[in-house]
């Protein structure tokens, strides 16, 4: 075991100080040491999404970020997340039924708020943004009815 | 029309997967709690000394195998078929047999330092030959993994026709087909991975488990039985599951080591399986070679098939056993009149993971080999595959039907969902001129699903329960609780046995809850969510036990409003005396029945109601799938251009809940079919243990598809429910591989095993 370090970052707005181990993983922190576990880990290596968080503003694994790497950061979870934007993609994955099991949610309801937020266009959100992320459960269908909604909504606000 | 059945119902519990308030179980977080890691074998096979645990430090316990043996009980096969060499085996034995096997616990202040502790131990193994695929385990000095048995089959299972019946069937048929046919491994990969949080209570020596599992009821009994703790001090709990698939239908080794430490230390202990444990410890599945004939003659007509199956079983003999094997078995007839159907089939030890229940358990096979060859068949006959099927298909008319291996199909129309699926498929616009090869494939199927009445667990040596309870309540406000013993964890029961018991009590979903599955509360149900069984067997059963509950609701209804009790009509949360404006708030009726008066003479008071599901045969869905693909002949990569599926699965609670299972199950067929294998080296070493070696279907590989209902209930069903849990899984990789064959006839012989990967392809088109 290595000497804890003290980081200070702000979360959901919120400035937070936590020490840990410097191997500690951003996921970890999040969940066991701030008690955010609607963040989900998924894999571990990077390849699922699910533990997907936004780190000064942009979307990242926070399985695959060190605790220290986030000194000084902004991070946004899905508990945090509000906003016009927010309650579209969550709107729109509830009536297309665009989860079943849940797990990988949190990580596709994070990265689809950020690429609406960013104007990111709405194929790009259903190849490349869904891309990124996997789910066992829905076969990527009905996550992608939800994007053709929101994006629809989005758009006519 | 209901007002509740048969409409999309959005899901009741979406928010808080939305807004990450839900709870798996490594979200929770107790006073006190440990972690732990486990220590696993690094060699395939060899004899087990111990561990050398001097250099784990900053631990708080190590169990190893001497510790464990003197306290546990052996581990039960719970699926008995008669020729089989292993019906038990202890919890960690002399010897290891597979990458992985778990051989030890650490326990530790956090699962950093744990794993730390794992890393620190040495693991004293004298290694031994291994084997790691069928042919190597069958060879005549191959080393054995249980001496004793001489061998390494496990099974000998035969099914079906005789021998000397089916020869004659053989022999007069105008033509045989023969061919052999491969489904590689395949890992069921749920994206939450296994978990356990134990809770020991050393004051009364209980202790309460919180894990990740499709049925909270068989755990509790594994525990009792393998670590010795009567029932009355077990409580098990699901919390929110990150799917299962099938994976998580049972307990495992790792998961019951955690609850020894606990109990040792005192403590909460908590161990989460990480990704790379997911893709080589869990169970996995498939890995099975087929030597398949079918017998047809000139006029298209199919006369027999006689398969011989060699499934690769993992180092041991997972909770259902031959399970897969039997089931191919009783499946391979699928929607055609066979004058004989018979299937041997050996089941095999080898030097890796064990192999177990995924979703289809031995389905897909069956409709693999079987729709293969159909195709085959047609392409020798120059006939149309479909108009082949049409021929040999079984008759609405034909229905209620007998197979060969004693299957009751109760009712439907198959030949319907076969036309109405090549309509589709086949009125698809011409694709465009971009240097690919195009094709179509179909796969038609009859889903062996609810399962099962207690009678036919018993015939084919199902050890475990599979009948279903449901308890339904009402509390004074006219709110709804409903429990069962099965556990949703993606499938949105809380959404649709809610719909259910609405239909039957007159009130909105909204005011029903299903019951969080907890061994506490939940009626016993070992068999728990799996083999398309909740809907058929616990749905079936809420609507008996709601259906006794709006009785005794309109009994206490006509004492309040001075009325026959066949006059009260239940609807929109009111008792209401039919054809007059006299009605009362259900919440009204509740008070009156929960207080105990008014309520007529011969009623008991309360308002609890329950009933036994245990129905007289299993309930069969159909469908039929069709594929078109489009093959870049210079790469050999697929893209899954069109998907249809025609399906039936009796009456529709939520069709929008229906239409994704499909998806997903549909998904996981693909993935099968074109990309997902589990690898294990010559020396038994694993080489799929990250999503970047184990590929599962990302958005790109997964179109939209083309989905139609047909509902014809289940006669002996209440409600009229058949499952359709794993059905998209089942149809999916045979209509891949067929669509890939009538792209590429010169190879379409030598296409007989999944996943078709590009490099597979690719090398079949270079010969």
């Amino acid at each position: 075991m290595t000497e804890a370090r003290r980081i200070r970052l702000t979360v959901n707005g919120r400035p937070r100080e936590v020490e840990v181990e410097p191997r500690t993983l951003l996921s970890d922190v999040l969940r066991h040491h701030l008690g955010l576990t609607g963040t989900h880990v998924g894999c571990e290596q990077g390849s699922c999404g699910s533990c997907t968080i936004l780190f000064d503003g942009a979307p990242a694994r926070s399985c695959l970020v060190l605790a220290p790497q986030a000194e000084g950061a902004h991070i946004e979870t899905v508990e945090g997340l509000a906003g016009p934007e927010a309650e579209a993609i969550r709107r729109a994955m509830h009536e297309a039924h665009a989860l079943q099991c849940g797990f990988c949610t949190a990580g596709i309801v994070v990265s689809l708020v950020s690429a609406l937020r960013d104007g990111i266009g709405q194929d790009e959100a259903a190849e490349q943004v869904l891309g990124g992320h996997l789910c066992r459960c829905t076969g990527y269908v009905n996550i992608r009815k939800a994007i053709t909604a929101a994006w629809k909504q989005g758009a006519n606000p | 029309m209901s007002p509740y059945l048969g409409i999309p119902v959005p899901r009741l519990n979406d928010d808080k997967f939305l807004r990450g308030t839900c709870r798996y179980v490594d979200d929770i977080e107790l006073p006190g709690m440990l972690s732990a890691a486990i220590v696993r074998s690094p060699v395939a096979h060899g004899l087990l000394r111990g561990l050398d645990r001097s250099a784990a430090r900053e631990v708080d316990l190590v169990l190893g195998p001497e510790e464990v043996r003197e306290r546990t009980g052996s581990v039960p096969v719970a699926w008995h078929l008669p020729m089989q060499r292993q019906l038990e085996r202890p919890l960690i034995d002399e010897r290891v047999r597979f990458v992985g096997e778990p051989i030890g616990v650490v326990v530790a202040r956090s699962p950093y330092l744990a794993e730390d502790g794992v890393d620190a131990i040495v693991p004293d193994i004298e290694e031994l030959p291994s084997v790691a695929d069928i042919h190597s385990a069958l060879a005549p000095d191959a080393p054995l993994l249980y001496p004793r048995w001489g061998t390494n089959v496990v099974i000998e299972l035969e099914t079906g026709d005789e021998a000397d019946t089916t020869d004659v069937v053989f022999a007069d048929a105008d033509h045989v087909l023969r061919c052999t046919m491969r489904t590689g491994r395949l890992a069921g990969a749920p994206m939450e991975c296994r978990g356990i949080v134990a809770v020991p209570d050393p004051g009364t020596g209980r202790i309460t488990i919180y894990t990740s599992t499709q049925a909270p009821h068989m755990v509790k009994d594994q525990v009792s039985q393998i670590l010795k703790i009567p029932h009355h001090s077990i409580r098990v709990v699901a919390p929110d599951v990150g799917g299962g698939f099938g994976v998580k239908d049972h307990i495992y080794e790792d998961e019951l080591l955690v609850c020894l430490a606990a109990l040792d230390v005192g403590r909460p202990v908590k161990w989460v399986e990480d990704r790379r444990e997911s893709l080589t410890v869990t169970a996995q599945a498939r890995d099975e070679e087929w030597d398949v004939e079918v017998a047809f003659d000139r006029s298209g007509r199919l006369r027999g098939i006689r398969v011989h199956g060699r499934r690769n079983s993992g180092a041991y003999l997972s909770i259902f056993g031959g399970g897969p094997l039997a089931t191919t078995g009783s499946t391979l007839p699928g929607p055609y009149r066979w004058e004989a159907v018979r299937l041997t089939g050996q089941v095999i030890v080898t030097n890796t993971t064990p192999t177990g229940a995924y979703r289809g358990f031995g389905q897909p096979q069956a409709v693999y080999i079987r729709e293969r060859a159909v195709e085959m068949v047609a392409r020798e006959l120059l006939m149309d595959p479909v108009e082949l099927r049409a021929l040999n298909m079984i008759r609405p008319e034909e229905l209620p039907f007998t197979t060969r291996t004693h299957l009751n199909y109760d009712s439907g129309d198959y030949p319907a969902a076969l036309r109405r699926a090549a309509d589709i498929i086949r009125s698809a616009p011409e694709p465009p001129e971009d240097g690919r090869i195009r094709g179509v494939g179909f796969s038609s199927y009859v889903e062996s699903s609810g399962v099962g009445p207690t009678a036919g667990s018993r015939i084919v040596g199902v050890q475990v329960a599979s009948y279903e309870t449901a308890i339904v309540s009402m509390a004074n406000d006219g709110s709804v609780r409903v429990r069962v013993g099965t556990c949703s964890h993606g499938q949105g029961h809380e959404t649709t046995f809610a719909q259910l018991a609405a239909e039957q009590i007159g009130t909105t979903p909204d005011r029903i809850s299903l019951v969080h599955p907890d061994t506490e509360t939940a009626p016993y149900s070992p068999y728990g969510t799996a083999a398309s069984r909740s809907v058929a067997l616990a749905g079936g059963a809420i609507v008996r036990a709601a259906g006794r509950l709006a009785d005794k609701l309109r009994a206490i209804a006509g004492e309040l409003l001075e009325a026959s009790a066949d006059d009260i009509v239940l609807q929109d949360g009111e008792a209401i005396v039919a054809g007059t404006e006299r009605r009362v708030p259900i919440a009204a009726v509740a008070a009156a029945g929960l207080r105990g008066w008014p309520v007529p003479s011969g009623i008991s008071p309360g308002l609890e109601e329950s009933y036994v599901h245990d129905p007289d045969n299993l309930t069969f869905s159909y469908a039929t799938h069709a594929c078109q693909v489009a093959v870049d002949p210079e790469t050999g990569l697929v893209e899954i251009e069109r998907f249809v599926v025609v399906h039936d699965c009796g009456v529709i609670v939520n069709p929008m809940i229906v239409e994704g299972q499909i998806h997903g199950g549909v998904a996981q067929g693909i993935g099968g079919a074109l990309m997902e294998e589990v690898i294990h080296s010559e020396d038994g070493q694993p080489l799929t243990g990250t999503f970047m070696d184990y590929l599962i279907p990302t958005t790109g590989t997964i179109p939209d598809f083309h989905i139609e209902h047909i509902e014809t209930p289940a006669p002996h069903i209440p409600g009229g429910m058949k499952g359709m849990g794993e059905g998209g899984t089942i149809g999916a990789p045979a209509a891949v591989a067929n669509a890939i064959a009538a792209a590429l006839p010169e190879v379409a012989d030598r296409l007989t095993r999944t996943p078709v990967t590009p490099d597979l392809l690719w090398h079949l088109l270079q010969d």
